[in-house]
């Protein structure tokens, strides 16, 4: 396993250099100008070259390129160029957050998704298992800033039970939780009724009836983690990107995380906290793939046993 | 079977819900920011928004009142030279930084001097510019300011290098904040200063909190609290104020006739004016705007009254840049709607089939939907307007490069003076360089001379023929001057309306139940 996990951290090296050249170039090709976020709207001229001189603006593409990847190698990220602070500082700050955030969508995803899928299951074609399957068609299919609004009207103005927006407690984080999650809970409903079904139509299950266990053991014990590989799939790509921000959630619920960090960085053309949310994400979702492929081991002996030989 | 996994699914959802009820509210007022400030130095003060949240915990030698008037600060009184070049302020006795110490009148210079020198890099630092001496000390030819001279702690003469009337009004500028020299390091994180509100916590892109100043040397605020939360998004601030979390909501102007129905909320809907201009800037440079009489078609076939009418709540049409009790005249005849003039005027000028041009758009424009009706009056003259939106950086990169043929913006006062909506957009050279490439010596020598004059009835009739020649010469689509419809929760009282932007401090809000 060890070999396995040094190998894959081998081969992240090579995706996340070339992350940064892509993100790197697209900053600099893209049209605008980070000095004009800085300085209003009566500078001038003077004042603007020597930002730009201070921020090496002035330097061609290949050395800031280099200067750019020198500094990552010492772990300097630079600072961010509209707060003077350091892109680090910036991202560990709004990194709880979105961590939050992130998780609450997932358990919210896997409660409901899981649950849903296993219960359809059992009863395909009943009128729940319609019902289920069209509502989780709309869970797919809304748009999460719909979802959000509905959301806020319905449970924070109309009926009063949750603060529409804002962060803090856990009654803060509901309705993000909830609008971020529902769309990966309707994928992973489908997903485990689906391997649900198949699973429950296998030999062994047949076995374990007629051995006579109780119907709970057979669904938890001997159905489920059979189940779980590709709903394992949607949880490890859906977590990666929710860590790497969720920003139109973020936005409807005034959530401080990453992915307004990113967006606010990338309209004001803040290079280097732009750089630095983008090697966050591709990291952020490299590690959560990892661990999903680990967890592919741990749940099926046979991939174990094939990545030991 | 079914049902016992229903049950156990309900009993799930209920335990969530019924665990998360709503917190009872937290004291103090409670309002919103669209996005966070940028930090609170005054010398790197350029967005309204930051200008806004600085004024809270800074003061400075004057401030506006709520109109045009300027009120004293730190300032208890100044005088003016007759040359109108030397200011003299009284610095105010027993006025105290958060930290205790006495503001004095080095304070003031101190603040003034770290604007204009070259290490903080401020991009506000022509406010000071005309003070004398100020040239040599940002060039490093001298190690002070001559300009500023404190005669004792609590009297300090500024002298200008030549009559410069708008002055006076730059002291009330967020960037003229006096800051507490002993906190600049720290300054953007941790204001540094004495105004009526203390900083308590600024979470990042969360919220702004402060108490107030219970050492202020004025009448301080109402409220022992006040916090601001970040909502980017103007549907849930709507929300918001709706479920009792805010307590003053800027209601977005396609929601205003769903507020001032509102059967609780719609009798404390208020508009508030505003100091500003919405316009279309027309590249005189080049073709086809570079001809007065295409400007004049492109002013006269649109319907502005009907657009304002319809889609504008609350806005004033415009008659020239200048806001009418700037221009201190009320009566000044608009263009009037005209298409047919507009299309006899195309023709004269060689455009009998009409023309084709862009209309820049900067940023997620809330206008959209007017610049839409825009394009469907100049399309009935055969002028065809593809309308370019972008972000708000590329816009504005484009706008100072004199990219866009016509480009949508507005411009929100720094200050209540006519000045400030001649100088900066119409004189040569800041309209060459940063703008629509609009030139006109006469103007600018009428500019100059605005500047040098004192306020009075010379002054003001200069004003007026700026105003006109702007009016005769159209570099823009003069379009209105658009306020804002404010409303309050009925715990709420004593809000008034400000007329420039930093001179709401929220000091006289006060909430029925704490």
């Amino acid at each position: 396993m060890g070999k396995y996990v040094f190998n894959r951290v081998l081969q992240v090296l090579p995706v996340i250099a070339g992350v940064l050249i892509i993100s790197f170039v697209l900053m600099v090709v893209l049209p605008g100008d980070p000095v004009l976020s800085m300085v209003g709207e009566r500078y001038d001229e003077n004042t603007v070259e020597i930002m730009r001189k201070k921020l090496n603006l002035d330097k061609p593409l290949m050395i800031r390129m280099g200067m750019f990847f020198e500094n990552i190698i010492k772990g300097d990220l630079g600072n961010s160029f509209i707060s003077g602070r350091p892109v680090v500082k910036e991202i560990l700050e709004k990194l709880p957050n979105t961590f939050v955030l992130a998780v609450g969508a997932m358990v919210v995803a896997v409660l409901v998704g899981v649950f849903l899928g296993m219960v359809t299951s059992l009863f395909p074609g009943s009128w729940f298992d319609k019902t289920i399957l069209v509502l989780a068609l709309t869970g797919v299919s809304a748009p999460v800033f719909w979802t959000g609004l509905v959301f806020i009207l319905l449970f924070g103005v109309y009926l009063g039970w949750l603060p529409p927006t804002g962060y803090g407690g856990i009654e803060h984080l509901v309705l993000p939780a909830f609008t971020l999650g529902l769309r990966s809970a309707a994928q992973i409903t489908r997903l485990t009724r689906s391997a649900m079904l198949e699973t429950l139509g296998q030999d062994y299950i047949r076995t374990a009836q007629s051995k006579g266990l109780p119907w709970w053991k057979i669904l938890i014990k001997h159905a489920l983690p059979n189940s779980m590989i590709p709903v394992l799939t949607v949880i490890g790509t859906d977590f990666g990107s929710y860590l790497s921000g969720a920003v139109l959630t973020e936005s409807i619920f005034g959530w401080p995380g990453v992915g307004r960090l990113a967006l606010g960085a990338i309209m004001s053309r803040d290079f280097p906290v732009v750089q630095g949310t983008v090697l966050f994400m591709a990291m952020m979702f490299i590690c959560v793939n990892l661990i999903v492929d680990i967890l592919y081991g741990v749940i099926d002996p046979r991939l174990r046993a094939e990545r030991h030989n | 079977m079914l049902f016992y996994f229903l049950k156990i699914f309900m009993v799930f959802v209920f335990c969530f819900i019924a665990g998360c009820r709503n917190n009872p509210p937290e004291l103090g007022l409670r309002l919103s920011l669209s996005a966070d400030i940028r930090g609170f130095d005054p010398a790197h003060a350029v967005d309204v928004r930051s200008g806004k949240i600085m004024s809270l915990v800074y003061d400075n030698l004057v401030r506006f009142g709520d109109s045009t008037e300027l009120v004293p600060e730190i300032a208890s009184r100044w005088s003016l030279s007759l040359d109108g070049k030397k200011y003299e302020f009284t610095i105010r006795k027993g006025v105290f930084f958060h930290d205790g110490s006495p503001v004095t009148a080095h304070d003031v210079v101190r603040s003034f001097e770290r604007v204009l020198d070259p290490k903080t890099l401020s991009p506000q630092r022509w406010m000071f510019t005309r003070i004398d001496g100020a040239l040599e000390f940002m060039d490093g030819l001298s190690s002070f300011i001559a300009g500023l001279v404190v005669k004792n702690d609590s009297s300090l003469i500024i002298s200008l290098s030549a009559p410069f009337s708008p002055f006076i009004q730059y002291l009330a500028m967020p960037s003229s904040a006096i800051i507490n020299y002993r906190g600049v390091d720290s300054i953007n994180e941790i204001p540094s200063g004495g105004g009526p509100w203390k900083l308590v916590k600024w979470e990042r892109g969360g919220k702004i909190q402060f108490i107030r100043n219970e050492n202020y040397w004025g009448e301080g605020p109402r409220e022992p609290r006040l916090v601001f939360r970040i909502i980017p998004e103007a549907m849930t601030r709507s929300a918001e104020f709706e479920a009792g979390a805010l307590d003053l909501l800027t209601i977005p102007s396609t929601e205003v006739q769903r507020w001032k129905k509102h059967p609780e909320h719609g009798k404390s809907v208020v508009y508030v004016e505003e100091l500003n201009i919405w316009y279309i800037g027309l590249n005189c440079l080049v073709p086809p705007f570079d001809d007065v009489r295409v400007r004049k078609a492109m002013n006269l076939s649109l319907d502005r009254e009907k657009h304002l009418r319809l889609l504008v709540p609350g806005g004033k049409l415009a008659s020239g840049p200048v806001p009418p009790v700037l221009l201190k005249r009320h009566n000044v005849e608009t263009l009037p709607y005209n298409p047919k003039k507009a299309l006899r005027l195309l023709e004269e000028c060689g455009y009998p089939d009409g023309l084709e041009t862009e209309l820049w758009v900067g940023g997620g424009s809330e206008m959209f939907h007017v610049i839409e009706a825009f394009q469907s009056d100049w399309s009935a003259i055969g002028i065809n307007v593809k309308i370019v939106q972008s972000d708000w950086n590329v816009f504005k990169s484009a706008v100072r490069n004199g990219q866009p043929p016509m480009y949508y913006l507005n411009w929100t006062a720094d200050y209540p003076d006519a000045e400030n909506f001649l100088y900066p957009l119409f004189y040569s050279a800041e309209s060459m360089t940063k703008r629509n490439r609009y030139a006109n010596p006469l103007l600018d020598d009428i500019i100059l001379q605005i500047q040098s004059l004192s306020y009075g009835t010379e002054r003001t009739s200069l004003v007026q023929k700026a105003n006109k020649i702007l009016l005769d010469e159209v570099p823009w689509v003069f379009l209105w001057h658009k306020g804002n419809y404010n409303v309050t929760h009925s715990s709420v009282t004593g809000y008034r309306n400000k007329l420039v932007f930093n001179a709401e401090r929220f000091l006289s809000l006060e909430k029925k139940n704490g």
